[in-house]
C-alpha cells in the first residue's frame, strides 16, 4: 500500500454486516443462536440489535445504548447518535470499499481493525463449539476486508474454551488469511487459567514467531469496575465519564503481569499492543517496575532483564487526546507509540482527525511526527508500505 | 518545626505490637476475637481477628529492614525492634535524613481498612480507639517528629465522625479513610450523601482525609501461582494504585470535591506518573460527554489541583510537576516496607528530584507536607 498521507489509525473498529455470521455458521447446527441482527422492544419502542446465541439467553451482547451499531463518528448532529435500525447505518461503516472513502475524507492511510458489535468475544454463552464456529466466522468475515483493500489490518480473535492446539491453529489460519495480529482479554472469565499462566505459552510462540502482537483494548475485560456497584447518582454521561476513565489503569495492571511473570523475558519477541489506554500509563509502569526490580533485587529472582528494556522492547501503546503525554514521549519510548482514531466510536475525531493531531503534536520534530503518525505502525504491523520520499 | 534534613516524610507505617489490643481490650468480654499473635500449624506466627488471619498471614510487614528484603518475619522475635518502638524508629529517621514521619498503619491495614470488615460495630470502635490511643500514647508523646493519624469505624457516619473528633482532640493530625468501603462491607457506595459528616468534619477541623493506595485489593489484578514470594510482592505493589485511581475518579465526577471545597485529600502512597494520564483523560472525557453543561463548575483536573496530593518515593518529579504543579507533591520513604527507599532515600531523592529549581525542591520534601499538617 502507498502512505499518502502520513497517518495510521492502529485502533479502529469494523462493522460487520448484518449477514456475516448467518452466512458462514451452519443454520442446521446453530439456528436462531447464530448472531444476527433482530427486531427487539426496548422501552416500549420496536428496534434492532445483535442478538448472540438466541435473543433472551442472556448472552445478548448489545441491547443497550450503543444501538444496533457502534459507528456514532458516522451518524451525524446530534452527537452522539446511534443507529436504531439496520437500514439507518450508514454503508461506510458496514460496506470495506464504502469505508475507503471515509479514511481519504478523513486521510487516514490505513487501520487496524478491532472488534464491534455484535461482540470482542463470543465468550458468553459458555458454549466452547458455539465460541469456536462464532470466532471462525468473524475471523473469516474481517479477512474479507483485508482483500477489499489492504489498507486494513485485520486482529483475529481467539476461541478461549477451545484446546490449546486449536487456538494456535486459528491464530495460524488467520494468519495466512491476512491478520496481522491477535486481539485478546487481559481478564479472562473464571475457570479459565490467568493471562501468564503458563497454559498460554503456546498463544506468545505463536504469535512471537509470526512476528504478529497480541492486542488488550480499553479495559481489556479487567474487572475492576464491574466490582465497585453502580451509583445511582450519576447522571448517563458521568457514569460514561465515570466509568471510561479509568481505562487509563489497564497498562499499570497487565503489563506488571507480564514482567513480573516472566512473560517478556521469556517471549523477547513478543509484541503487546494496549489500544485507548492512553500512552502515559507507561511512565508509571517503567518508573515502579524499575524500582521494585532494583529495590529488592529481582535478578536474583529469574528475571534478569531491567523492566524499562523489556517494556521499551515488547510494549507498544496508542494516543489520541494527550499532549502531555506526547510532551513525555522520549520517557515512554518515541518507537513505542502509534496513533489511534477509534473509528467510528464515540472517541474518535473523525472526519477532523488532523486537526486534533496538530494540537496534540504541537512543537514536535518531523523525525518524531513520522514516527507517532505511521512508522512506527509499519513496523509493529509489517505493513508493506510504499512511502513517499516526502509526506 | 526545626528541620535538620529536609525532608517530611508523609507516609510511614508503625508495626503494631502484639500486645496492642490485648493489653488495651477487655479479655473478660471479648476473649479471642481481640486482635491478637497466634501460632500456625507450620511453626510461623500471624495476626488473627475475630477468627480471621489478617495482614496475609504475616506477622508483621517490614522487608525494608529485614536482612533479606524479600522475606518478611515468620515470627514476632525476628521483627527489629525500629518497626515497633519509637526511640529505635527516631535513629532509623536519622540514619536515613528523615526529620518528621507521617504515621499509617499495618496491622489495622495500610489504608486503615481492617477493622472495616468486621461486622460488630462495638468490637470494631473497640479496636480503632485502642489503636488511636496507643499510637499517641507510645509515639505521639515519644516525639514531635512522629505525625499520628487516626483511623476511623467505617459506618455509620456518626461514629466516624464522633471518633475523628476525638482523635483528633488528642493529638492526631490526619485521617486515614479506606476508599473503597462497600468492598469491606455492607455499606453505601463511597460517592453517597451519607458519607458528607465525615467529609465535613475533615474540613472543619483542618485535618487531611488520607485514601492510601491498596484499600482494596479485589480490584488489583490477581497474579498467578507459583511465583516467587519476591516476585508476587513486587507485583501486588506495582499494581496497588489501582485503587487510588477509581477513589479519585468517583472522587471527582461525583462532585464531592466541588461540594467540599476545604476537604483536602492525601492519595497515599500514589506514586506520581499515572496523574498526568489521569488527569488529561478525565478532563476529556469530562469535555467529550458534555459534563460542563452538568453543573460542574469545575474540570476535574482543576479539582485535583484545588484539593488533593499525590506521594511518591520512587519517580521523578519534574516531568509531571510542570504538568500539575509542585504544590501537589508530597514525598515519603514508605519505611519500613519492602517497597520503601531505606536506607537510601537520600541518593533516590538525588535522583529523583533532579531539574527541580531549589525552591520547588524544598516544597516537595517538606514545605507542602508542613503546611498540610500544621508543622
Amino acid at each position: 500500500m502507498e502512505i499518502k498521507f502520513g497517518l495510521i489509525s492502529a485502533d479502529s473498529h469494523v462493522a460487520l454486516d448484518r449477514d456475516a455470521f448467518t452466512k458462514r455458521m451452519s443454520a442446521a447446527k446453530w439456528g436462531e443462536r447464530i448472531p444476527q441482527v433482530i427486531e427487539v422492544e426496548v422501552d416500549g419502542r420496536k428496534v434492532e440489535r445483535w442478538s448472540v446465541y438466541a435473543k433472551g439467553s442472556g448472552s445478548d451482547a448489545n441491547f443497550g445504548v450503543s444501538g444496533v451499531c457502534n459507528c456514532p463518528a458516522v451518524m451525524g448532529d446530534p452527537f452522539p447518535t446511534y443507529p436504531e435500525r439496520w437500514e439507518d447505518v450508514p454503508r461506510r461503516a458496514t460496506d470495506p470499499i464504502e469505508r475507503l472513502k471515509a479514511l481519504d475524507e478523513d486521510r487516514v492511510d490505513a487501520e487496524v481493525l478491532f472488534p464491534n458489535n455484535p461482540a470482542p468475544n463470543f465468550l458468553g454463552p459458555k458454549d466452547k463449539d458455539f465460541e469456536l464456529d462464532a470466532v471462525v466466522a468473524y475471523n473469516d468475515a474481517v479477512a474479507e476486508w483485508r482483500r477489499a483493500s489492504d489498507r486494513y489490518v485485520p486482529l483475529a480473535l481467539v476461541p478461549y474454551l477451545s484446546d490449546i492446539s486449536v487456538i494456535v491453529g486459528e491464530i495460524e489460519r488467520s494468519y495466512e488469511l491476512g491478520h496481522r495480529g491477535v486481539n485478546l482479554l487481559g481478564q479472562l472469565p473464571k475457570g479459565l487459567p490467568l493471562l501468564t499462566d503458563p497454559h498460554w505459552y503456546p498463544v506468545w510462540e505463536v504469535c512471537q514467531a509470526l512476528g504478529v502482537p497480541v492486542h488488550f483494548h480499553g479495559s481489556a475485560g479487567l474487572q475492576p469496575s464491574a466490582s465497585i456497584p453502580r451509583w445511582d447518582g450519576y447522571s448517563i454521561r458521568a457514569l460514561h465519564s465515570s466509568s471510561t476513565t479509568p481505562s487509563s489503569v489497564t497498562p499499570g495492571q497487565v503489563i506488571p503481569n507480564l514482567v513480573f511473570s516472566g512473560v517478556l523475558e521469556r517471549f523477547p519477541q513478543l509484541k503487546c499492543v494496549f489500544a485507548e489506554a492512553g500512552i502515559g500509563g507507561l511512565n508509571y509502569v517503567i518508573a515502579v517496575c524499575d524500582h521494585e526490580w532494583e529495590t529488592r533485587h529481582l535478578w536474583t529472582e529469574g528475571l534478569s532483564t531491567r523492566p524499562s528494556e523489556l517494556v521499551r522492547r515488547q510494549i507498544f501503546v496508542n494516543f489520541w487526546f494527550e499532549s502531555g503525554g506526547i510532551q513525555l514521549r522520549h520517557n515512554i519510548g518515541i518507537d513505542n507509540i502509534m496513533w489511534e482514531s477509534d473509528f467510528p466510536h464515540v472517541a474518535s475525531y473523525y472526519p477532523h482527525s488532523w486537526e486534533h493531531v496538530e494540537r496534540v503534536l504541537e512543537g514536535v520534530s518531523e523525525d518524531d511526527r513520522r514516527k507517532l503518525l505511521y512508522e512506527n505502525a509499519i513496523n509493529v504491523y509489517g505493513i508493506d508500505a510504499k512511502v513517499p520520499a516526502a509526506v | 518545626m526545626q528541620l535538620k534534613y529536609g525532608l517530611i516524610s508523609v507516609d510511614d507505617h508503625v508495626q503494631e505490637p502484639p500486645d496492642l489490643w490485648t493489653s488495651r481490650l477487655s479479655k473478660a468480654k471479648w476473649g479471642d476475637r481481640i486482635p491478637h499473635v497466634e501460632q500456625a500449624s507450620d511453626g510461623s506466627e500471624r495476626w488473627v481477628l475475630d477468627g480471621q488471619v489478617v495482614l496475609d498471614g504475616h506477622v508483621a510487614d517490614v522487608g525494608a529492614i529485614m536482612p533479606d528484603r524479600n522475606h518478611e518475619p515468620r515470627r514476632w522475635d525476628e521483627v527489629p525492634a525500629a518497626a515497633y518502638r519509637p526511640a529505635e524508629r527516631l535513629k532509623a529517621m536519622e540514619a536515613d535524613g528523615v526529620d518528621y514521619s507521617v504515621l499509617y498503619p499495618t496491622v489495622a491495614g495500610h489504608a486503615g481498612e481492617t477493622f472495616g470488615r468486621l461486622t460488630d460495630p462495638e468490637l470494631e470502635l473497640a479496636c480503632v480507639q485502642a489503636y488511636n490511643d496507643w499510637l499517641i500514647d507510645e509515639w505521639g508523646a515519644a516525639s514531635d517528629r512522629f505525625v499520628p493519624q487516626c483511623i476511623v469505624p467505617l459506618w455509620p457516619a456518626e461514629a466516624a465522625v464522633a471518633e475523628i473528633r476525638r482523635a483528633v482532640g488528642r493529638g492526631h493530625r490526619g485521617v486515614i479513610y479506606p476508599g473503597m468501603p462497600m468492598h469491606l462491607r455492607d455499606v453505601p457506595h463511597i460517592n453517597g450523601s451519607e458519607y458528607n459528616p465525615i467529609w465535613s468534619v475533615c474540613e472543619e477541623l483542618g485535618v487531611p482525609l488520607c485514601l492510601h493506595a491498596g484499600a482494596s485489593t479485589r480490584l488489583q489484578y490477581a497474579s498467578r501461582e507459583g511465583l516467587s514470594p519476591a516476585l508476587a510482592d513486587a507485583l501486588s505493589a506495582a499494581t496497588r494504585p489501582v485503587s487510588s485511581v477509581y477513589m479519585i475518579t468517583h472522587f471527582s465526577f461525583s462532585k464531592t470535591l466541588i461540594e467540599h471545597p476545604k476537604l483536602r485529600v492525601v492519595m497515599g502512597e500514589s506514586a506520581l506518573s499515572w496523574g498526568m494520564l489521569y488527569m488529561e483523560w478525565a478532563d476529556h472525557q469530562f469535555e467529550h460527554d458534555g459534563l460542563p453543561r452538568e453543573g460542574y463548575e469545575m474540570k476535574p483536573s482543576e479539582m485535583f489541583k484545588r484539593q488533593c496530593f499525590f506521594t511518591s518515593w520512587f519517580d521523578n518529579v519534574a516531568p509531571y510537576a510542570d504538568f500539575y504543579g509542585y504544590d501537589r507533591i508530597l514525598w515519603s520513604t514508605n519505611y519500613p516496607l519492602a517497597t520503601s527507599t531505606w536506607p537510601r532515600t537520600r541518593e533516590t531523592v538525588t535522583r529523583c528530584l533532579e531539574g527541580v529549581p531549589p525552591a520547588e525542591r524544598d516544597r516537595v520534601l517538606w514545605g507542602n507536607a508542613a503546611a498540610l499538617y500544621g508543622l
